[in-house]
């Protein structure tokens, strides 16, 4: 392998000579402007006579707070960026905005994969992220940062999905709770409950139904928006406690428990609940033809509650939306009151820094998890905080949206995980391609629990071979 | 009449084919001008009810259409016009110089090339790429570009040359001329019907690249068209009009270069 | 006297800088290629070697199979219906005076389009409500048709933008052929009585094959090679409806890591495009004229 490296070094060097003498036309391919490729800048000047100078560097920052429904997430974000960036002497963040699941499923992973992440990365908690990364390496071990801040019992119980092996590798920046949010102008129109029983919930779906309504928008293109329903109907028909059930074997896709959160999924879909032609949406659509008053639902997680305010993109609707829990199943199991929250998203720090930049992820965690940040995510882009907030802060609530998911939680008896952060990510590669095939009608509910069941079992097998 | 009619049929016949070719352009013309997406949905072809410019202002900032652009042009060109070059010396020396062995067996080890479907060796040359330490950077593009454009050059250069005569070589040596004098100065002039062809040729697959491009690069600064735009419409999906206007950004100053080379 | 053309420092400097370049990224990566493809290298952690698994999963991997009959369709789609369309029309071009220039104009513009623009543009045109399609569809009170959404239609919707942008290319291709044909065999022909269509068919084709060999040839390879539209518009779905060999092995590198399998099936593509050229080769383009190299 060395000699490899060695040779193809070899070659580079006397390709890019001879390309520098080829290319004398002034066609330089070299990057312009910012010089910095990823590793390069040293971290200590060797010189000590100019320790006053101050040493100018640039960080690559990875969020995924674009467009305009995270416009106020990216606020935050700005004011953070702003506030590390007077503190550091010579930092310079260098931005990088990216679509959520671009960034999750395709850049983050080949970055992973070449060694080299963005210095401060927005990063999702579980076995198919953070903490796959932190196997590898990859992630800086944020425990004796935490430590040191004084920010270690800070948190809420939210840090498991980024530990490994008790050492903390990522922050999550809030938590979220999933269910469903209605239209309530729409549901005034047509004389119908709040759909807080299933008899309402169905009644509400057929009327909306019959008057040419989408009973629930929904973008199914990515199949991670499709898998929230699933989550939460599995959590509901199965138990709470299956989601967490699948690595250690306790519980099976194939029960008949979860094939039933598939049949009635696919029951939904036949009946027309769901967008048409929802494989070809995307998640940006739902919300559109929820906020056009085309569908009369949609099931969602609650960071969606800002896109309602006054002055965002879902200003049509503004006030005239509510937040429920999914009613309870005449046919589940265990606490009906359950529901899906995650503290999910957050941010995590490349392993590879140097002096300087570590320094600048200490500030960084510093300004972005502070009690401050933190009270202004939950008022303005209603996500739950995921640290200690004093009740008077919690009361400065007054979002009428932000406190219906405040009650959907405190009216939960149980809560469980998304599986996307439970299980590995073959198995939810898996779920998400056999729900597509569901939905598209090549797969029954029962075959699509089996195959999924199929690369459970063979990564479970190969873990306990480990 | 019929012959009014046999003359008129090969018209109608290409200008339905040249609407079909025309009219996504027109629609998303006009779409890019519109104030929302209800306007384009109701009335696709009609225009719109008031202008709305500051789509195209709001796109110009957003999505920095000026960066993307200048990336793919400078790359595009500055690969093609490598690549061709390194094309043509290499099929200079296999067609002209006296090594026939030594040349048939590199001639077919380049052809190899020409069997390997571009993609398949994605991966391989990300993980290169990425060894060599120009992963994020545009050497990244650069190198696999001019290198993949080799071998199509190579062949369709080296038939160009085998087609002319050996005579004028044979008079310019007897003048005194070396190998690379008869090289820029006779093979080369000659060659440049050949020489356009395969620089156009790479250059459009230079321009049109996403894959590489999508993956090798990941600052928003560095992005060429292709990938640039994607991000913008991932951005703002749901925001017809102004990725109508993006669009249109990036459509117009390469027709207008095409309607302007068409002309020489 | 031609020791000019016999200076071996002189061949090499103007063999080696293509040959090196060449070498680094399509040999070394092919090589590359062949090595990874026997391990299970997820990019992380370190490859082990584990023989064959990897192709024969690729083999009964159900949705690599789709992908590899998805691309037969677009390859059957180009060869059966492209080039027919992409001879008539370029017969019927070379047979007009006036407008001559214009047609080809407009017919290449497309083609200098990158494919994600297309990409792009294309789903506004498909778009279920907004699109230019369902709404030309509901003039006739038909519709609408969810293009990129419903399975049945997916693959038809990208078969089309593909042909799209690249019939106006070989239209170009061809006419540059056909119009170099010497104007006096074909006024001959017009004096013995011969019809404009006769005259193309039994004069113009047989003259052109080989620019069709090559357009065959080329849309071969294009259909195998297709990737960035199925990327751009519909990412593989619905459902994997639309999934390419190409656009499957890079979802599985990249997007899960599979850096091992993913190598494998681009050597498992490497043969299948190594074997359709070869076929075409030897049955078909070698019966009527070999293409000297």
């Amino acid at each position: 392998m060395k000699k490899t490296c060695t040779f193809v070094l070899a070659a580079t060097l006397a390709l890019s000579a001879l390309l520098a003498g080829c290319g004398g036309g002034g066609s330089d391919p070299a990057s312009t402007g910012g010089t910095d490729t990823g590793s390069s800048p040293p971290a200590s000047s060797g010189e000590s006579g100019s320790t006053d100078k101050v040493e100018k560097f640039t960080m690559s920052l990875r969020h995924i707070q674009i467009g305009e429904p995270q416009k106020f997430r990216k606020a935050i974000l700005d004011d953070v960026v702003k506030k590390t960036e007077e503190e550091v002497p010579g930092l310079k963040f260098e931005l990088d905005g990216l679509e959520d699941s671009v960034n999750r499923f395709t850049k983050l992973p080949a970055e992973m994969a070449a060694g080299n992440p963005p210095k401060i990365m927005s990063l999702f908690g579980g076995a198919g992220d953070a903490q796959k990364y932190a196997k590898a390496g990859r992630l800086l071990d944020l425990t004796p940062i935490l430590e040191e801040l004084g920010l270690k019992d800070k948190f809420l119980n939210v840090l498991d999905p980024f530990s490994v092996d008790g050492k903390v590798y990522g922050l999550p920046i809030g938590g979220n709770a999933e269910g469903i949010f209605y239209n309530t102008d729409i549901f005034q129109q047509y004389g119908l409950n709040p759909p807080t029983t299933w008899d309402d919930l169905i009644k509400a779906a057929d009327t909306l139904k019959e008057n040419g309504i989408t009973p629930f928008a929904v973008g199914s293109k990515g199949a991670w928006v499709p898998n929230m329903t699933i989550n939460t109907f599995i959590g509901r028909l199965a138990g709470p406690e299956t989601i967490t059930g699948f690595t250690t074997g306790a519980a099976k896709w194939n029960s008949p428990d979860v094939v039933a959160a598939y049949t009635l999924y696919k029951e939904w879909v036949d009946k027309g609940y769901f967008t048409k032609g929802e494989l070809g949406k995307e998640y940006g659509d739902m919300l559109n033809d929820f906020v056009a008053g085309k569908a009369g639902m949609m099931f969602d997680g609650s960071w969606r509650s800002s896109a309602f305010k006054n002055d965002a993109v879902g200003a049509a609707v503004a006030g005239k939306v509510a937040f429920v829990s999914l009613p309870p199943l005449p046919n589940g199991k265990g606490d009906q009151t359950s529901v899906n929250a995650n503290y999910g998203e957050g941010y995590g720090f490349s392993a590879d820094l140097n002096d300087n930049e570590l320094k600048a992820v200490k500030a960084f965690i510093k300004n972005m998890y502070s009690d401050e940040m933190q009270l202004r995510g939950l008022l303005e882009d209603g996500v739950l905080p995921s640290m200690k907030l004093s009740e008077a802060s919690v009361a400065q609530v007054s979002d009428p949206l932000v406190k219906q998911v405040l009650d959907v939680l405190n009216g939960a008896g149980a809560t469980f995980p998304h599986f996307d952060s439970v299980v590995q990510s073959k198995v939810y590669t898996e779920t998400e391609t056999q729900l597509q095939k569901l939905i598209a009608g090549n797969v029954t509910p029962q075959e699509a629990a089996d195959a999924i069941q199929k690369v459970q079992d063979a990564e479970n097998a190969a873990a306990a071979a480990e | 009449m019929p012959a009014a009619i046999k003359k008129a049929f090969p018209h109608a016949v290409m200008l339905t084919y040249v609407a079909v070719i025309l009219l996504p352009f027109l629609f998303v013309l006009f779409s890019s001008f519109k104030a929302n997406n209800v306007e384009i949905a109701t009335r696709p072809f009609g225009l719109p009810k008031t202008w709305a410019f500051e789509n195209y202002k709001e796109a110009w900032v957003k999505a920095k259409i000026n960066v993307y652009f200048w990336n793919s042009l400078y790359l595009s060109l500055s690969s093609a016009a490598v690549g061709v070059l390194l094309a043509a010396a290499a099929a200079f020396a296999l067609v002209r110089m006296k090594f026939e062995a030594v040349s048939r067996w590199i001639y077919q080890y380049v052809l190899i090339g020409m069997l390997i479907p571009g993609n398949v060796l994605f991966i391989a040359q990300y993980l290169l790429v990425r060894n060599m330490g120009i992963l994020n950077t545009h050497w990244s593009l650069f190198l696999p570009y001019t290198a993949g454009a080799l071998p199509l050059s190579v062949l369709l250069i080296a038939a160009f040359m085998r087609s002319i005569p050996g005579e004028l070589e044979e008079a310019a040596i007897v003048d005194g001329l070396r190998a690379p004098g008869l090289f820029l100065r006779i093979v080369l002039p000659l060659t440049v019907p050949a020489l356009v062809t395969v620089f156009i040729i790479n250059f459009l697959g230079n321009w049109n690249e996403y894959l590489l491009a999508n993956f090798f690069l990941s600052k928003d600064s560095l992005r060429t068209l292709p990938t640039g735009m994607v991000g913008f419409r991932d951005a703002f999906q749901t925001n017809y009009a102004l990725v109508c206007t993006g669009i249109v950004y990036s459509v117009v100053p390469v027709l207008v270069i095409y309607t302007f080379l068409q002309k020489k | 006297m031609k020791n000019a053309l016999r200076n071996p420092y002189v061949y090499l400097m103007f063999v080696l800088p293509a040959i090196a370049l060449y070498f680094l990224f399509f040999i070394y990566p092919m090589l590359m290629s062949v090595y990874y493809g026997f391990t299970d290298w997820d990019g992380l952690s370190k490859p082990n070697f584990i023989g064959l698994d990897n192709f024969i999963a690729a083999f009964s991997d159900p949705e690599f199979r789709s992908s590899i009959l998805n691309n037969i369709y677009i390859l059957l789609f180009s060869c059966c219906v492209q080039v027919p369309i992409i001879v008539v029309l370029s017969l019927v071009i070379a047979g007009v005076r006036r407008l001559q220039g214009f047609y080809k104009t407009t017919v290449f513009m497309p083609s200098i389009l990158s494919t994600s623009v297309i990409g792009i543009l294309w789903g506004y045109i498909y778009d279920p409500d907004v699109g230019l399609l369902n709404n030309l569809l509901k003039l006739f009170g038909a519709g609408p048709i969810y293009w990129l959404a419903e399975p049945q239609w997916a693959m038809f919707a990208i078969l089309i933008t593909n042909a799209w942008q690249w019939v106006g290319f070989y239209i170009v291709l061809m006419l540059a052929a056909i119009l170099a044909i010497p104007k006096d065999i074909d006024e001959a022909a017009g004096i013995d009585g011969a019809t404009g269509v006769q005259r193309a068919w039994h004069l113009t084709v047989p003259l052109i094959k080989p620019v069709i060999n090559v357009v065959i040839m080329l849309s071969i390879a294009g259909a195998l090679r297709v990737v960035d539209i199925v990327l751009v518009m519909t990412g593989g779905g619905p459902a994997g409806a639309t999934e390419v060999m190409a656009s499957y092995m890079v979802n599985k590198a990249i997007k899960y890591g599979e850096y091992g399998y993913g190598t494998a099936l681009s050597i498992i593509i490497f043969v299948i495009a190594l074997v359709l050229t070869a076929l075409y080769q030897i049955l078909i383009a070698r019966r009527q004229e070999r293409v000297e190299y």
